[in-house]
């Protein structure tokens, strides 16, 4: 067996994970943890950039690993952050991780939302369940480059108040005044004064205006379907919504096979895509 | 062209098997018939009569590699039972823990795996190598969205492939479907057409070129860093032995003529106008039984699994491993929701990739009509029908038959 030095590995070969730390955990809800890690080697986190929408591959050596969106700002240099919903095997492990675990960790992955073409535009995210990491991201990324864009409107819904995530961020989110913020949860429940609705009625409640507008939602499939709905129904055309894909991945950069849509992959040429884009594929969701 | 005596075979293979692994076809011991490409050791019998059973993509794709080792090295707490249940905090409370905790647990050690040596395959077919060249456009890629594969490349590069000409073929053969047929050159190294006592040496690369000079491939064994399609270094070493290969007047043999599927040109957009017929994809996998033969013997399906296996608590590695599009669990993900719930859906999606979004993004059909996920179908699907139906089923009702 051949000791190679890590970063070396890393350069040459794409399937081979960074060694990192977990820094810090938060809990965001029963089932949703937010892990903070950091690569081992300081030169890597100095240089390490993605972009919002990009992915990773978040794993333990032993267990696995799984694909995940980076859920923290761009702008970050502490750490990168994923939240991870403990489902199967290896999100049950990692969620036993904490503060100084080793973990092995592939990103950034895929494409990224494209906030250059966006410029100038208002934004209106539309957010529900786990599907908001991803726009946490890019919420950080607009609000870091708030100059740029014109409106910004976030609505973010999760059944229960207990099933938001983030917690530490929404307050902050609440009291901005550049941006236009609801979190609205299913039903009705004692320990909640906001706004009560699914996802996409607040939306069209909302009625932000399509004009120089883009709309980019990401959530539970149903909610994703009625959201397009809505969308299309207060004026949005489709190459102005975006979303971005979840598919069961292995490789993350185009050769296990799994995760196309048609002739493309999710976790190469998305996961983002303009609904334009998706319509034109196969429809294999 | 040159010539090599049928004789010398053996002693070819003795000279490239003294710096290579040489892979070559034979009969299985015991298997009643069955041949399958195997490393050749001194003396070993070949059979280049019969066609082997499984492709060689394993000499560039092994059924199970290793893509790295890993080690724990403990500095603090044990890494534990990553499969154990978790005791969990209370929910929605964040947890802080301790500043500092960073560098108090473990560390990781990322050891690569062993390098490729070199290896000839010998007597594989025309559709076997141009299989390789097919896998090339994707695995051999430098650039790109993130394809890059070191380990594919290095293997790719160690490898000498000398072909054999068909000069019959079997029914279920069908790579006269395509451009080149059994005259494909892509792939190959070397190719030994059969004639009268022997057969004709054709150099398609510096590498077959190397052999009909030398007897011998001149690769090192610690060249396997070098990149696909690079030149060939001259080791300087003498051959062992005068020359196998002879001057010869003698006239090349008539190449074998397979079953056609007729109809191949725009199938892509054949294959997107049936898209969304559904019940012509059940029609078609009726008898599919999933067990995934086709996708293992095929010389193009490459997909694959990423695991880890354990040694102990502190020791393991991270291997990739064939995986099979008609498996279920492929693309099922965690919350249940599977994109391609069912054998239509999966052989669907089969066929387009091999006849449609393979060649949109790489310029190649990810088949080369080797025949052996017909000849090894447990239920006698034949992908030649499957093929023939879509391209009727395409021109519309009225014009496709009963299916």
């Amino acid at each position: 067996m051949t000791t190679v030095p890590q970063a070396g590995v890393k350069a040459t070969d794409p399937l081979v994970p960074e060694p990192a730390k977990v820094i810090k955990v938060i809990a965001e809800t029963a089932n949703i943890k937010t892990f903070r890690i950091a690569f081992d080697e300081p030169s890597l986190m100095a240089a390490f950039t993605f972009l919002p929408g990009q992915i990773g591959q978040l794993g333990i050596l032993g267990a696995g690993e799984s694909t995940f969106a980076i859920s923290s700002a761009p702008s970050g240099r502490d750490g990168i952050e994923f939240s991870v919903m403990k489902t199967g095997v290896v999100t049950s492990a990692i969620h036993e991780l904490r503060a100084g675990d080793p973990v092995a960790v592939r990103a950034p992955l895929g494409c990224a939302f494209p906030t250059d073409d966006w410029r100038g535009k208002n934004i209106v995210l539309v957010g529900g369940g786990i599907g908001m990491a991803p726009l946490r991201s890019l919420l950080f990324y607009l609000l870091d480059n708030r100059g740029h864009y014109g409106d910004l409107t976030l609505v973010y819904g999760a059944r229960t108040p207990e099933d938001l995530c983030y917690a530490g961020n929404r307050c902050d989110w609440e009291e901005r005044p550049d941006l236009d913020f609801t979190a609205t949860i299913d039903t009705v429940c004692s320990t909640w004064d906001g706004c009560v609705g699914l996802v996409p009625s607040v939306v069209e409640k909302k009625a932000p205006s399509p004009d120089n507008s883009v709309a980019v939602t990401c959530g539970p499939p149903i909610m994703i379907r009625y959201a397009l709905e809505s969308l299309e129904k207060m004026g949005f055309r489709e190459e102005q919504v975006y979303t971005t894909l979840e598919r069961r991945m292995k490789c993350g950069i185009g050769l296990c096979g799994r995760c196309n849509l048609g002739p493309k992959y999710v976790c190469t040429d998305g996961p983002v895509f303009s609904l334009t884009e998706l319509r034109a594929l196969p429809n294999e969701l | 062209m040159k010539f090599l005596a049928g004789e010398n075979i053996a002693e070819l293979l003795e000279r490239l098997s003294s710096r290579s692994e040489v892979w070559a076809p034979r009969e299985l011991r015991g298997s009643g018939g069955t041949v399958m490409f195997e490393r050749w050791r001194s003396g070993d019998p070949l059979d280049l009569e019969h066609f082997a059973s499984i492709s060689a993509k394993d000499m560039v794709l092994p059924r199970t590699e290793k893509l790295f080792g890993f080690s724990y090295a403990f500095g603090g707490a044990a890494v534990g039972n990553p499969f154990g249940t978790p005791a969990e905090p209370a929910a929605g409370t964040p947890a802080e823990p301790a500043a500092g905790a960073r560098t108090a647990g473990e560390s990781i050690r990322i050891t690569a795996a062993e390098p490729a040596g070199n290896v000839v395959l010998f007597g594989a077919r025309a559709c076997d190598a141009k299989a390789l060249d097919v896998l090339d456009a994707l695995f051999g890629q430098t650039e790109g969205k993130g394809y890059n594969d070191p380990q594919y490349r290095a293997r790719r590069a160690g490898l000498t492939v000398i072909t054999l000409a068909c000069l019959t073929s079997d029914p279920a053969c069908f790579c006269s479907s395509f451009e080149n047929g059994t005259a494909e050159k892509a792939g190959s190294d070397l190719i030994l057409y059969p004639v009268d006592g022997g057969f004709l040496a054709e150099a398609v690369t510096p590498k077959g070129e190397s052999i009909i000079e030398s007897g011998v491939n001149s690769r090192d064994k610690d060249d396997s860093a070098r990149e696909p399609g690079d030149g060939d270094p001259e080791t300087g070493e003498a051959a062992s032995g005068p020359t196998l290969f002879e001057e010869s007047g003698l006239e090349m043999p008539v190449l074998a003529v397979t079953a056609m599927v007729e109809g191949l040109e725009g199938l892509r957009q054949k294959l997107a106008a049936i898209f969304d017929d559904l019940e012509f994809w059940q029609a078609e996998t009726e008898k599919c039984i999933s067990c995934g033969y086709c996708t293992y013997a095929c010389p193009t399906c490459h997909c694959f699994n990423i695991h880890d296996e354990m040694r102990g608590d502190r020791e393991g590695e991270r291997l990739r491993s064939w995986d099979a599009c008609m498996f279920h669990l492929y693309t099922q993900e965690t919350s249940g929701h599977n994109p391609r719930p069912t054998l239509a859906h999966r052989y669907r999606n089969r066929i387009n990739h091999k006849f449609s979004y393979y060649p949109e993004n790489q310029g190649e059909i990810l088949c080369t009509g080797c025949g052996r996920c017909i000849r090894g179908c447990p239920v006698g699907l034949d992908i030649r029908d499957v093929l023939r139906q879509a391209v009727e089923a395409s021109a519309g009702p009225g014009e496709g038959g009963d299916r």
